[in-house]
């Protein structure tokens, strides 16, 4: 119980508010940093001497700085943005194919329709050459409207394709910074500190991967092990696994696990998942339909037009020529003839006949091979490119407003509140001037008492 | 709960009102509740059946009044056919009059042939380019007069044709004969040649089908010339061979009052509604050539004002009395048809209408909600821009002076 005990106690004050500045000081520096978390400062009191029958406090102890974290709620952060990726890419590439299904004067309905009113233009007329000109024309006009849709279809899925290489790319590389992280944190940890900033780090990285793809974490004594949705390993302690692509035999990148098996179908979440389930699954079903309708309506007209006889009295000849598989009939589909008279509208051989011509109206109302009629068919495909986009839109709306409130609810935990610092820092700011004024006293104190015997010896 | 910051909930509600502002705005300018497909999938689906049905009205609405005018010209053609028929009665019943000298009496024929000639024009008739009477075959006149010889409109003195010039494959040349009552239809087979031709019509005279005698040569004009026969009666001949052209009557080779049909018995229809057709057009044959055989007694009262006698010409004069009424029996049918286009057209414009009120019902926008939604969404976006600039620049350190 000495002046310098009381000395060493104000100096651990001094020592602890100073600590306590800096961490604040810290915070408000950080306040506007992605995936910070803030510091808490662990102060404690000192171990107290007992002298006799009285318990003393020895002053206090800055025992270290926390970052507050909540694991929960990262996990539920890292999940909504692996939806949100995943709908926004798909997003983002069905409102690219929207408007070639959107009804204007070029679409495939306005063009199927604008067929059927030539064919019935020329019943009132079969010898009229402008009118079997029109015909003619509605058809190519038809067969450009199928070919296009199936052109940008095709260029979205090439996009696709080509998106796919570049998010291996990117996930390659934040897997190998995570895994670079991993033995420094788990450094720290030995050393019975806490990773803070450096888990930080890691956590905005594992944020960026969750918007490539699906991914699982799990904390290991090593630092954190990462394997994509379906189990293919990416980040083992300190080694990372790159994912590989390669050209497929339809020409399409897979990806590949680092031991080269092909993990291209189980791809699920994330921009690399939106993206793969877009060009694997929903453009080719789209592809698939505009293909069979593209077939069918065409071999319908080809089976009309063979049952009648051309201006001249030959008999039809095909309208449409059609590749010979249904895949890439909506691609390949044109119109077989440059010539007006080839229009197969007689029924008997005589140019003035209208006959046939019932045989192509009846192809709009009656039901093709796929069990359904040409409008109905193309009315479906229009359906589903508008419900599956308005699916997607709502996902990513509905995912973007639950990333805004579990922000909010990690912002609550970890989020670092400028007036809150600003308080601390008067706080502290207090608390060291009095322990500076105690330093002060105790000087004074010391001189009093050097100054005794001084006084004494006068 | 602790809050922090409200940045990031402000950038999401001022985004969030931005949306609806922008959404409002679009719907007002566009008057469109759906302007892209996701606006609402099922009414987008919907709007493609819509505007398939609606084209398939205005389609039948175009049809119709084609159909309406061709049948008004029709229509037209038999009632003046009709009005010279009432005319060739009373010229028969004057005819029939015993006081009358040979010579008035051939003076009346020769009007009736005027009249004959009359009726074979109105048969003849045609619209925008279109023989209204011939069946299917619309590209020729369907009643031509017959000739004892016919002779091709290519080959010329230079450059005559030939036994040996080639056909073309599929063209089709028809031989009708006044006599038989039949016809040589002739099919141009690969490696046909005029040659060929010569040998069907031989072949045919063998089979009965044409008068004995009708042959085919070449002509010091370089043409190909078919008939006379024997009998010199008449024929008439179609053809859309190429190397042949049309095939016309020989100079100076008709016979007056005699006209053969060259259309045949096809009835076109068009359609009008999902499941209304119509017939456009009576065949020739039905309407002049059978039945009371409206030429045939013309011809005949004809014949014998020139070679009868009254009692023949009274008869022959009373048989035009069946065909008028023939005449207007067949052009009932067209009455009605006129009628029910007419109706038809009414009830497509109602369709129409109907269509495009589903239509804006689909994808149109209510506009005074339009309205209310656009001020609506303005208030929300300026509070909520106002709520944020005095939220965001508050901090304690404001305070600490």
């Amino acid at each position: 119980m000495s002046l310098n005990t009381s000395l060493s106690i104000a100096v651990q004050s001094l020592l602890a508010n100073n600590g306590a500045l800096q961490a604040t000081n810290n915070n408000i520096a950080n306040a506007n940093t992605p995936g910070y978390s803030r510091q808490a400062i662990i102060f404690q009191t000192a171990t107290p001497t007992d002298t006799g029958t009285v318990s003393l406090g020895n002053g206090v102890v800055l025992q270290g700085f926390q970052s507050v974290r909540s694991e929960l709620l990262q996990m539920q952060i890292q999940q909504q943005t692996q939806d949100q990726a995943g709908a926004n890419a798909q997003l983002s590439s069905l409102q690219q194919i929207q408007p070639v299904f959107t009804t204007s004067t070029q679409d495939i309905g306005t063009q199927m329709s604008a067929l059927f009113s030539s064919l019935s233009t020329l019943s009132t007329d079969p010898t009229n050459s402008s009118a079997r000109q029109a015909v003619l024309t509605a058809g190519q006009n038809l067969a450009t409207a199928f070919n296009s849709v199936a052109g940008s279809l095709t260029t979205i899925q090439n996009g696709l394709n080509t998106q796919v290489t570049q998010d291996v790319g990117e996930i390659n590389q934040l897997t190998q910074q995570i895994a670079a992280l991993n033995p420094e944190i788990a450094k720290l940890k030995a050393e019975g500190q806490d990773g803070g900033t450096l888990r930080d780090q890691q956590e905005q990285l594992v944020l960026s991967l969750s918007k490539l793809t699906t991914i699982t974490i799990t904390h290991t004594e090593n630092g954190d092990t990462l394997t994509t949705g379906n189990g293919t390993p990416l980040v083992l302690g300190t080694k990372s696994l790159p994912l590989q692509t390669t050209i497929g035999s339809n020409g399409m990148t897979h990806v590949l696990d680092y031991h080269g098996g092909d993990i291209t179908n189980t791809l699920t979440g994330g921009d690399l998942g939106g993206t793969v389930q877009m060009r694997d699954t929903t453009i080719p079903n789209l592809l698939n339909q505009l293909d069979t309708l593209a077939s069918q309506f065409g071999n319908a007209f080809n089976a009309a037009q063979s049952q009648g006889f051309d201006q001249n009295g030959a008999a039809g000849q095909n309208f449409f020529t059609l590749p010979s598989t249904v895949a890439g009939a909506a691609a390949g589909i044109s119109v077989a003839t440059t010539n007006p008279a080839a229009v197969a509208a007689s029924s008997d051989g005589s140019a003035g006949s209208n006959g046939n011509l019932a045989n192509f109206t009846a192809v709009q109302n009656s039901l093709l091979p796929a069990g359904s009629t040409p409008a109905d068919a193309y009315a479906s495909l229009v359906f589903q490119v508008g419900n599956l986009t308005a699916q997607a839109n709502a996902e990513s709306s509905a995912t973007t407003a639950s990333l805004v409130q579990l922000n909010d609810q990690r912002n609550s935990a970890s989020g670092v509140s400028i007036d809150e610092e600003s308080a601390n820092l008067i706080r502290y700011q207090q608390s060291y001037e009095a322990a500076a004024r105690i330093v002060s006293v105790i000087n004074t104190l010391f001189g009093v008492t050097m100054s005794m015997g001084t006084n004494a010896a006068s | 709960m602790r809050v922090t910051t409200m940045v990031p909930d402000i950038q999401y509600g001022i985004q969030q009102s931005e949306q609806a502002l922008n959404t409002a705005l679009q719907q007002l300018t566009t008057s469109k509740r759906v302007n892209q497909l996701s606006d609402d999938p099922a009414a987008s689906a919907s709007m493609v059946l819509s505007l398939n049905a609606s084209a398939r009205v205005d389609r039948y609405t175009s049809n119709a009044s084609a159909v309406n005018s061709r049948m008004q010209t029709a229509d037209t053609a038999l009632n003046s056919v009709v009005t010279s028929l009432t005319q060739a009665i009373t010229l028969g019943t004057e005819g029939a009059n015993g006081t009358l000298s040979i010579a008035n009496r051939q003076a009346i024929a020769a009007q009736l042939q005027g009249v004959l000639g009359n009726v074979i024009a109105q048969a003849n008739v045609s619209y925008q380019g279109t023989y209204l009477f011939g069946g299917s075959s619309t590209t020729t006149p369907p009643f031509i007069q017959a000739a004892t010889t016919v002779t091709s409109s290519r080959g010329t003195v230079a450059s005559p044709l030939a036994l040996t010039t080639a056909l073309t494959t599929g063209s089709t040349t028809t031989i009708q004969d006044a006599a038989t009552g039949q016809s040589l239809v002739f099919h141009a087979a690969a490696g046909d040649t005029i040659g060929t031709l010569q040998t069907a019509i031989a072949s045919a005279v063998t089979a009965g089908t044409l008068s004995a005698g009708t042959t085919a040569s070449i002509n010091a004009n370089g043409n190909l010339s078919i008939g006379p026969n024997t009998a010199s009666t008449g024929l008439v001949a179609t053809s859309n061979e190429p190397a042949l052209g049309a095939m016309n009557a020989g100079p100076g080779t008709e016979i007056a009052g005699q006209y053969l049909y060259t259309g045949n018995s096809t009835v076109n229809s068009v359609q009008v509604g999902d499941t209304t057709n119509v017939k456009i057009n009576i065949p020739g044959n039905q309407l002049f050539t059978q039945g009371a055989n409206v030429i045939g007694t013309l011809q005949n009262l004809i014949n014998t004002l020139q070679n009868g006698t009254t009692t023949t010409i009274g008869a022959a004069a009373s048989a035009l009395n069946a065909a008028v009424d023939y005449v207007d029996q067949q052009r009932a049918p067209l009455g009605s048809t006129m009628n029910q286009l007419n109706s038809q057209e009414n009830y497509l414009s109602q369709e129409s209408l109907s269509l495009k009120t589903q239509q804006s019902s689909l994808v149109g926008v209510d506009i005074s909600k339009a309205a209310t939604d656009l001020s609506q969404a303005e208030v929300i976006h300026s509070a909520t821009l106002a709520a944020a600039a005095k939220i965001l620049p508050q901090t304690l350190l404001d305070f600490l002076r």
